[in-house]
């Protein structure tokens, strides 16, 4: 029997940890994790032991399909019918040759991060020339948090500093404990944390995984994270005075001086912000290098301190008073800010590999939790302030950016700009990121997706299902016509209101896109095209290891994917399909470009137009350009990750950085007026509430619905660290992980509410939302917050194409309604907390 | 929406640079247009390209490409002859006879 391990990278999740499969007789018969690889240091999770399953799932798809029956809908049979690959790509560039005079009718729906083939549909569709590109899958995740890490870390997320952390307050996540990038690497730095003393204070509505783990669980109301934050602020600076004015005089805009219009006070000449040197008593600009002692309090000529005006702020929002908003008792907040303002050790240093460092072991970490709201920007933001005031930004034990610097095998730095604030992140490809500073000037809008009404967004999918209701309110004289999309499940995952999704998809007339199995957004296809599983493909890019790898100066790694079996007859590599189509459509040399481009390829390394390769081929171009010659294909294949040390600037960007980070947004100023005129002349009603430059507690919809008695409680989702998204869920392991705990397929509510409704665990109930009503399972816990139901995982499938999956569980997203109202306006966030009844 | 000069109206000025300019990404769209030649006097940079592109295309056109500050948006890409403007001396770079490429990339990933 011929028997090999063989690394590679696993793709049941977008983290790919590095793994060993060992194949016997061509077939893969068991996994495990790459001791030797970074990513996840030999650790796998359930997911990725179970992807053998996906392989050999029986019902994927192995060849392309066409629909038989014209109708489309939620519950319609496509009528598949087998189709040869000529047949399926002669009609795709049929009918994106017949829309490539105006490119903006093709919608590319491309998330798809486990490999190359989400950058290579946005390539393909920026070379046709639409600017309706999908980068992003959730309706509310990443849509706050990487515009706010770019310009206030440098990087696209954020991670605690596991290694020297001692006091860590998880807002609205369950990282390191069950979620986020890294996982394996970061449950275990998180382990070793915790042994070592780290404090772990989890606030959510659910006691989930993170919380379990936890030295304490505080649950929140949902949507109050702003005034639970503001209110943190307030302890801290006014009644506590913590806080590293010399972080905040040197590193922020806080001494820039505002005037009473909240703009910057600017030097006439040149534009430049102005600040008070406290040892001349002179004003002077940010960047004079004679200003020595920057005033960050009282009042300087024309002006105030921003740290002023943020101090004033957040007096507003004393611990008695949130308490009524967040229901977190004021005495709590208190001991809370204490306990972190004393854990920052504000003047410390520490010296690592011969540097000395500020160091600032307490941190405050959120995620998807704060960005689903109406609010999401603002409920976010002022918990990453909390951060800022205490000068724990990328410097040892407090929050880190992610990927936001590095020097090999190419320098990638984070760049100062407008105002000496930071504007450019670090992004180890060349490519445009997401970003909330300085934004761009909003315009009368050209694009379905509303991007020109959202100036400091960095994605707008959510916005689709709503214009496509009424394209005329909004200027727009023409539809969607065709969409292009990888396998991912985003029907049921990217939006909200599965009405308003089946609507928006019933409007395409066109609709081609790869599939693993015929999962729910398959079911509006007129072409599918065969999607490999991981174990049969080969990527450059396997996983988001350069986007959120682990912080810290362990080392950061490359990693390529490798197929470890054949794949069925008559499989392609999606790469290699997207090749063609460009090919086809005469577009090749233009795709090749922005490929080359996006992965730095120069002569003799670029991809030449007129040439076709085997994705392989490609992968050996990439990995000896970036790597050297000694480092090709060949390489990687024996020996799976690249290695390479971080040193102490690389890990702690922080003192190294020649710019400043934000407290105070003065340019949300400048784009809310420009949008108020826009949306005047549109004749367009919009909320600009959300153009203020300090943040306010906002409430959402749900947040009223139940103060006037109309739904009594608010379903949020939560993660398990077994389900990633609706990926790998016809899995029958995965399957009975779900079965087996109370957790997965049921849905969460408070012990004594469901009591006094007359609901007993297992009890079969009504969930009821303004969008749908949907039958589920109740389980009764303590560790809920009294006004929540939690509802987990990505489930509630009906697709035929998914027997083990079916009818489990329930999909979250369907809950929540779908209108401009459930927006936020600064990120276009759908709002995640939603109002509900229960009863059986 | 207002169209750019085309190459004959300058060439009757005699000594004039011929730029093929070649829109990539949410411009194409926006411009509904894939290419164009201009002439532009010789010794042009690319900032001038820019300056006659945005009189010609007018503020949807300007708005898009550069931020308040009078910089490129980070997601503007230009490419000189197959060559990053970036590495060329930005808007400054000459244009020569040269093929320019203008790229309207999505800021991409996330969540
Ligand atoms: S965390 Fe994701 S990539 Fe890592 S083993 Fe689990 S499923 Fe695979």
């Amino acid at each position: 029997m011929a028997s090999k391990w063989v690394p590679t990278a696993c793709g049941m999740c977008y983290v790919g940890c590095g793994i060993r499969v060992l194949v016997e007789d061509g077939v893969a018969v068991s996994i495990e994790g790459d001791p030797n690889n970074p990513q996840n240091q030999g650790v796998m999770c359930a997911k990725g032991k179970a992807g053998i399953m996906n392989l050999y799932n029986p019902h994927r798809i192995k060849v392309p399909l066409k629909r038989t029956n014209p109708k489309r809908g939620l519950h319609e049979d496509p009528g598949w019918k087998e189709i040869s690959w000529d047949e399926a790509l002669t009609t795709i560039a049929a009918k994106l040759d017949g829309i490539r005079d105006d490119p903006k009718k093709l919608y590319v729906q491309a998330w798809e991060v486990t490999g190359d083939c989400f950058y290579w549909l946005l390539a393909l569709g920026s070379a046709f020339g639409t600017p309706h590109l999908m980068g992003n899958a959730s309706a509310t995740c990443g849509k706050v948090i990487h515009p706010v890490e770019f310009f206030s870390g440098g990087g696209f997320h954020q991670q605690p500093d596991l290694h020297y952390c001692n006091y860590c307050i998880l807002i609205g996540t369950q990282f390191g404990l069950g979620a986020r990038g890294a996982f394996n690497h970061i449950t275990l730095d998180m382990a070793e944390a915790r042994a070592r003393g780290m404090k772990v204070v989890v606030i959510d509505p659910v006691g989930s995984y993170a919380a379990s783990k936890a030295n304490e669980w505080i649950p929140i109301r949902p949507g109050t994270d702003t005034a639970f934050a503001l209110s943190m602020l307030h302890v801290l600076l006014n009644e506590l005075g913590i806080y590293d004015a010399r972080f905040l005089k040197h590193k922020t805009n806080a001494p820039y001086l505002v005037g009473s219009n909240g703009r910057y006070i600017r030097e006439p000449g040149s534009g430049k912000p102005l600040v008070f040197d406290a040892t001349d008593q002179r004003v002077k600009t940010h960047d004079d290098p004679t200003a020595s002692d920057p005033a960050i309090t009282g009042a300087g000529e024309g002006g105030r301190p921003a740290f002023e005006l943020l101090r004033e702020h957040v007096a507003k929002y004393p611990p008695e008073k949130t308490e009524e908003i967040t229901t977190i008792p004021a005495a709590t907040l208190r001991r809370l800010a204490q306990e972190f303002g004393e854990a920052a050790s504000v003047g410390a240093t520490m010296t690592i590999d011969g540097v000395t460092l500020p160091y600032r072991p307490a941190c405050v970490d959120w995620a998807k939790g704060p960005q689903g709201h109406k609010h999401g920007f603002h409920q976010s933001w002022p918990l990453k302030l909390l951060n800022i005031v205490m000068g724990a930004v990328n410097v040892p034990g407090g929050i880190l950016s992610t990927a936001a610097a590095g020097k090999r095998p190419h320098r990638w730095w984070p760049e100062g700009g407008t105002d000496g604030l930071l504007e450019e992140g670090g992004h180890v490809l060349p490519l445009p990121h997401p970003k909330a500073f300085p934004g761009r000037t909003p315009t009368k809008p050209f694009r379905m997706d509303l991007a020109e009404l959202f100036p400091l967004a960095p994605h707008f999918h959510t916005l689709l299902p709503i214009t496509c209701q009424d394209r005329e309110r909004y200027g727009l004289s023409y539809g969607i016509e065709m969409m292009l999309h990888a396998p991912t499940n985003s029907l049921l995952g990217s939006f909200g209101d599965l009405k308003m999704v089946e609507s928006f998809y019933q409007s395409i007339p066109f609709i081609a896109g790869f599939a693993v199995e015929i999962n729910e957004t398959n079911l509006f296809d007129d072409i599918v095209l065969p999607f490999p599983s991981y174990l049969e493909r080969s990527d450059f890019v396997a996983g988001t290891n350069l986007l959120i790898p682990h912080c810290g100066k362990d080392d950061w790694l490359w990693q390529i994917r490798q197929s470890v079996v054949e794949p069925p007859a008559g499989m392609r590599q999606p790469q290699e399909v997207i090749m063609e189509i460009a090919d086809r459509l005469g577009l090749l040399g233009d795709f090749y470009r922005l490929l080359n481009h996006a992965f730095r390829l120069k002569e003799p390394y670029a991809l030449q137009p007129g040439q076709r390769y085997p994705i392989t081929e490609v992968i050996d171009r990439m990995a000896r350009s970036w790597f050297g010659e000694e480092h090709d294909l060949g390489w990687f294949r024996e020996h799976g990750v690249i290695r390479i040390p971080r040193d102490v600037e690389e890990a702690y960007i922080g003192p190294f950085l020649e710019a400043r980070l934000p407290i105070y947004l003065e340019h949300f100023l400048q784009r809310g007026e420009e949008l108020k005129e826009v949306i005047s002349q549109m004749g367009l009603e919009w909320d600009l509430s959300d153009y203020r430059p300090l943040s306010d507690w906002m409430p959402c919809p749900s947040y009223n619905a139940i103060r006037n008695g109309r739904y009594d409680l608010i379903a949020v989702h939560y993660k398990l660290p077994y389900v990633y998204g609706s990926f790998g869920n016809e899995n029958p392991w995965i399957n009975e992980i779900c079965e087996r705990t109370p957790y997965a397929y049921n849905v969460l509510v408070n012990e004594d509410v469901a009591k006094a409704k007359g609901i007993s665990d297992g009890d079969e109930v009504w969930l009821e939302s303004p969008a749908t009503k949907v039958r589920a399972k109740a389980k009764l816990t303590q560790c809920i917050h009294p006004q929540v139901v939690g509802v987990a995982g990505h489930f509630g499938h009906w697709s035929p194409g998914m027997p083990i999956a079916r009818g489990k569980g329930i999909n979250f997203n369907s809950l929540l309604p779908t209108d401009l109202e459930h927006i936020d306006k600064i990120s276009t966030a759908l709002d995640h907390c939603v109002e509900v009844r229960l009863y059986k | 929406m207002a169209q750019p000069n085309q190459e004959e109206n300058f060439m009757e000025e005699g000594n004039v640079a011929i730029i093929n300019v070649k829109f990539m990404g949410d411009l194409r769209a926006l411009l509904q247009q894939r290419a164009i030649t201009l002439a532009l006097p010789p010794g042009s940079t690319v900032g001038d390209l820019f300056a006659s592109l945005c009189n010609s295309y007018g503020e949807p056109f300007t708005s898009r490409v550069f931020s308040g500050s009078g910089a490129l948006q980070h997601y503007i890409l230009v490419f000189l002859d197959g060559q990053n403007i970036k590495e060329l001396g930005g808007l400054g770079a000459r244009l020569g006879n040269g093929e320019v490429e203008i790229v309207m990339l999505p800021m991409f990933e996330g969540g």
